[in-house]
């Protein structure tokens, strides 16, 4: 093959090359805007070495904000396309890639990085350790997500994205019938963000049972800490079958092995079992957390501790052991027979007795709250009802005989959406709303914010119950378009104007971001909210160190005690830290590892070679490398200490 | 950096015991790891289309042999553990060596019996058994590989800095991978090879 | 010399050369599928939980209870994979 020819996107259209010119004038601008305010040796030296979890968090949040918007435009053309009958803005190819990049953007390059940064930026402040287990590691992680992300997002302008679906099932995944290079894409790349998810998850488990602050027995760590802790572990066990399955479909692609294709012995349906394997549980990696963020923010404006503590650690640990038990409802079609399909339909019905128990425990805290409604609050008031609703209809699709009539149609898109966006998305911001401030020492404009909720609200109801109503009268997902007879037309278009409702509720949320930037008050304290957990005991912005001195905790709510009931967090005096060095090797192995990547995903072997072996010689590297640290001497604790009081008081 | 001396040296530091307990969260991973392959491998073990079965290419005395090292190979690491514990640092590097060594005749047998199932026409391509019969067998096969390197390392940085809380512990958490590749074998030489020969 | 050799991990390493010799017998007796298959589960997860207690020191610290559950915790997930995907894709379709 000629050699450009390789890398050009198959089915190029105006608005893929216009789309390739504007990232390629972007990259341009940005290299010139760094070289220009000679900001080189501060990106290196404070960013792409760091291992400090907060800026780690941070460029896992700049990622996800990114990712979000990149996969928010694939929605807004998919509406497009299905808001009229017969509609020819976009061609079936197109159609295709747009619905399999949404997807994968979504969930593995949007939610996952953005309760990432949840788990970076507080699990540690919230347990009062110095930093996660392994610093380093941390940062592998981040870097192997990113390069993921990157190589992902190249598809688009280099060899043509994927377009097998975000579940990239076989035999349609198979070379015979996606022949581009797109789906070798969706291998590699997800194979690279995943190893540095799971490294992701040891490295948190390890903290939250190792680095606890003196007093905190694991039945009084905070809610968000917990329900991270359990999202660790199902990524620990979760995420190696997703690797299995991801290498046996490269090296079908590849190789031309026989995994899952329809010859010798191939079985295509064991692609499935394996993706959904993985694919179920990682559903709950991303609801949990996001029920850990809203168990914090209900008990915080509900000025009250959070009802049912117990209840709420038992039914995650639940939902921790049944999400592995239910992953054969998402094939119910399939073709086993009634038994397996029965088991599996009570499995999942089973799973919704936990999820309500949580509905439950929130109701209870706000009964007889103060409540106090703020944006991060309005979202969570949001989500009860909203996500109740998915909830319902998800029992509704656990029915295994009744799944025959919703299976792949419309009315499963609106159930996981309606899951997903006031579940995960609407926890995201109200999380992101509430710990803006710790973040960067403003708040977000609370105006600006309850408007957004709003917007998004009435755009998600308008965008998704249509859904459910064209779905139940057999409008199929993932078809391009529709004849006008159908009577799908109307309801199409409703959707579309509910999405374009919540693109319009993004970009106030942009506006906001902007807006308080430039006018909100930087004369905030270190405890905005009046809150009740440690993140909130240390300053703004967060000294490096997190906590001059290890706190004490007594409670569930040690900062809540330690202002109103009198307990002292800081006992003892000052003494040397001991932190973690910098270092620039997660970022070369990340490199090496998108080199590799991409090498792979055009079979150019030798390239692949050289990426392997810059991956080898980093590990080996790291196993001869001293490396112990350095320590943080007491006067500067107490410098950095006095200035950061003097500035917020 | 808290030391604590009551301890055997390789948990002496809280960075020392965290490693290896994340160590141990990282084998619960590749438990599920080779769990998956597993499923994959008796879900396809009978879908062998054109290509031969198992009980038609297996062989047992290479098996057999594979078995006997990987598993004395463990005693070994075990041993080199214990001498490291009562700070005989020649014991224990000479105890590593023989697991290392002991490690390279596994890997030696096993090229061995993958060029035989290539010979006999059992490539990676002929069938969905044979594939992930070598997928399984690779896998294990490249772990083997890996802590072989990196057993290496150890035993140099053994040699040049002597058994310090970090050479200990990294011996240790060394040792624990060594062992978890033996058990997997156990059930690849159970699973597999014995239950395709039965 | 013998204090290199603890009775323990030489006793352990014994057994396991024992368990691998029982494990044989199915290959060199007549058996049925199931006796042979009862004999590869037993003589398997025994050797497992041999290298376990004995080679790899599970249970020596404070963190006994984490290791212990994390690997009991694998255990059962990778179990319910392996049979869950067989009930579906080979016993049950």
């Amino acid at each position: 093959m000629d050699f450009f020819e390789r890398f050009a996107v198959p089915h190029p259209s105006f608005l893929i090359y216009a789309s390739m010119v504007g990232i390629g004038l972007t990259m341009i601008a940005i290299v010139i805007g760094i070289t220009y305010f000679k900001k080189w040796g501060y990106l290196w030296s404070e960013w792409l070495t760091t291992v400090d979890h907060k800026r780690i968090g941070i460029m896992y949040l700049l990622s996800a904000l990114l990712m979000l918007f990149r996969g928010g435009v694939d929605a807004i053309m998919m509406r497009s396309q299905l808001a009229l009958p017969d509609n020819t803005l976009l061609d079936s190819q197109h159609y295709n890639e747009i619905f399999t990049t949404h997807g994968v953007v979504m969930i593995l390059f949007m939610a996952m990085p953005f309760i990432m940064f949840f788990f970076n930026f507080i699990v540690p402040l919230q347990i009062g350790a110095r930093d996660v287990a392994f610093p380093r590691l941390n940062a592998i992680s981040f870097w192997l997500f990113f390069m993921g992300m990157g190589l992902f997002n190249l598809s688009f302008i280099i060899g043509g994205s994927p377009d097998a679906g975000w579940t990239s099932y076989f035999p349609l995944a198979g070379n015979e019938f996606s022949s581009s290079v797109g789906t070798n894409y969706y291998m590699i790349a997800i194979q690279i963000a995943g190893i540095g998810t799971l490294l992701t998850g040891i490295n948190f488990m390890t903290t939250i049972l190792k680095m606890r602050a003196p007093g905190m027995t694991l039945m009084k760590m905070p809610m968000f800490t917990w329900s991270a802790f359990i999202a660790n572990v199902i990524i620990v066990f979760a995420f190696p079958v997703l690797t299995v399955a991801l290498a046996m479909g490269t090296m079908d692609r590849l190789f031309g092995t026989n995994f899952f294709t329809t010859v010798n012995g191939g079985m295509d349906m064991l692609w499935a079992n394996l993706f959904w394997v993985w694919g179920h549980p990682e559903v709950y990696i991303l609801i949990l957390p996001a029920f850990g963020l809203y168990s914090e923010i209900i008990s915080t404006f509900a000025k009250r501790n959070l009802y049912g503590y117990k209840s709420m650690v038992a039914s995650m640990v639940l939902i921790s052991l049944l999400s592995f038990f239910v992953w054969a409802h998402h094939f119910f079609t399939m073709g086993q027979g009634a038994l397996t399909n029965s088991i599996f339909s009570i499995t999942t019905m089973a799973i919704a007795v936990p999820t309500g128990v949580k509905i439950f425990n929130w109701l209870f805290t706000l009964w007889k709250g103060k409540i106090e409604f703020t944006t991060p609050m309005l979202y969570s008031m949001l989500f009860i009802p909203l996500f109740t609703l998915g909830g319902v209809t998800g029992v509704m699709l656990a029915m295994s005989a009744a799944d025959y009539q919703y299976h792949n149609t419309m009315f499963l898109v609106a159930h996981f959406h309606n899951v997903i966006i006031p579940g995960v998305v609407y926890a995201m911001l109200a999380g992101l709303t509430y710990y803006w401030p710790k973040l960067f020492g403003f708040m977000l404009n609370e105006k600006l914010g309850k408007w957004t909720a709003w917007v998004l609200s009435i755009g998600f109801v308008l965008a998704f119950i249509p859904m459910y109503i064209t779905g139940l009268d057999g409008q199929a997902r993932r078809m391009y378009t529709y004849s006008e007879s159908t009577g799908f037309g109307l309801l199409n278009m409703v959707s579309f104007v509910g999405a374009a409702i919540m693109a319009v509720g993004f970009v106030l949320l942009v506006y906001n971001i902007y807006y308080s930037t430039r006018y909100a008050s930087r004369d905030i304290s270190n405890d905005p909210w009046d809150a009740r957990s440690l993140e909130w005991a240390t300053h703004t912005p967060v000294p490096e160190y997190n906590f001059a001195i290890t706190p004490q905790v007594n409670t569930t709510q040690p900062f809540w005690d330690s202002k109103k009931n009198g307990h002292q967090l800081f006992k003892g005096k000052i003494e040397k830290i001991h932190m973690p060095n910098n270092s620039g090797l997660p970022f070369i192995m990340g490199c090496f590892f998108f080199v590799f990547g991409f090498a792979m995903v055009f079979s150019m072997w030798p390239l692949v070679i050289i990426g392997l072996i810059g991956i080898l010689a980093c590990l080996a590297y790291r196993s001869f490398e001293k490396d112990h640290g350095r320590y943080i001497s007491v006067e500067e604790i107490e410098e950095t200490e006095t200035k950061l009081r003097g500035a917020k008081q | 950096m808290k030391v604590d001396n009551s301890l055997p040296l390789e948990y002496s530091t809280e960075e020392n015991s965290l490693k290896i307990l994340g160590f141990w969260i990282f084998l619960g991973a590749e438990i599920m790891l080779f769990a998956t392959l597993f499923a994959s491998y008796f879900t396809l073990v009978n879908r062998t289309g054109n290509g031969p079965t198992g009980a038609e290419i297996f062989e047992i005395t290479p098996v057999l042999i594979e078995t006997i090292l990987l598993l004395t190979s463990s005693f070994t690491i075990g041993l080199g553990i214990h001498a490291m514990r009562i700070g005989n640092k020649k014991a224990t590097m000479a105890f590593f060596f023989i697991t290392l060594l002991l490690g390279a005749g596994f890997l030696g047998f096993e090229i061995f019996e993958f060029v035989h199932y290539v010979h006999v026409g059992a490539t990676l391509q002929t069938s969905a058994f044979t594939a992930i019969l070598l997928t399984t067998l690779g896998t294990h096969g490249l772990h083997v590989t890996f802590g072989f390197f990196w057993g290496l390392f150890i035993l140099l940085q053994i040699k040049k800095r002597g058994l310090t809380r970090e050479t200990a512990n990294k011996s240790f958490i060394f040792s624990l991978y060594w062992h978890f590749l033996d058990v997997v074998w156990i059930f690849i030489f159970s699973f597999i090879y014995l239950k395709g020969m039965m | 010399m013998k204090e290199l050799f603890p009775l323990k991990q030489v006793m352990g390493f014994v057994f396991s050369l024992i368990l691998t010799a029982v494990a044989l017998l199915v290959y060199f007796t007549d058996m049925s599928f199931s006796v042979g298959m009862t004999v590869l589960l037993l003589t398997a997860f025994i050797q497992a939980g041999l290298q376990l207690v004995v080679f790899m020191h599970a249970g020596e610290t404070n963190d006994k209870k984490s290791i212990y559950t994390n690997i009991y915790y694998g255990l059962l997930i990778a179990l319910i994979t392996i049979f869950g995907t067989l009930l579906t894709l080979i016993w049950d379709m």
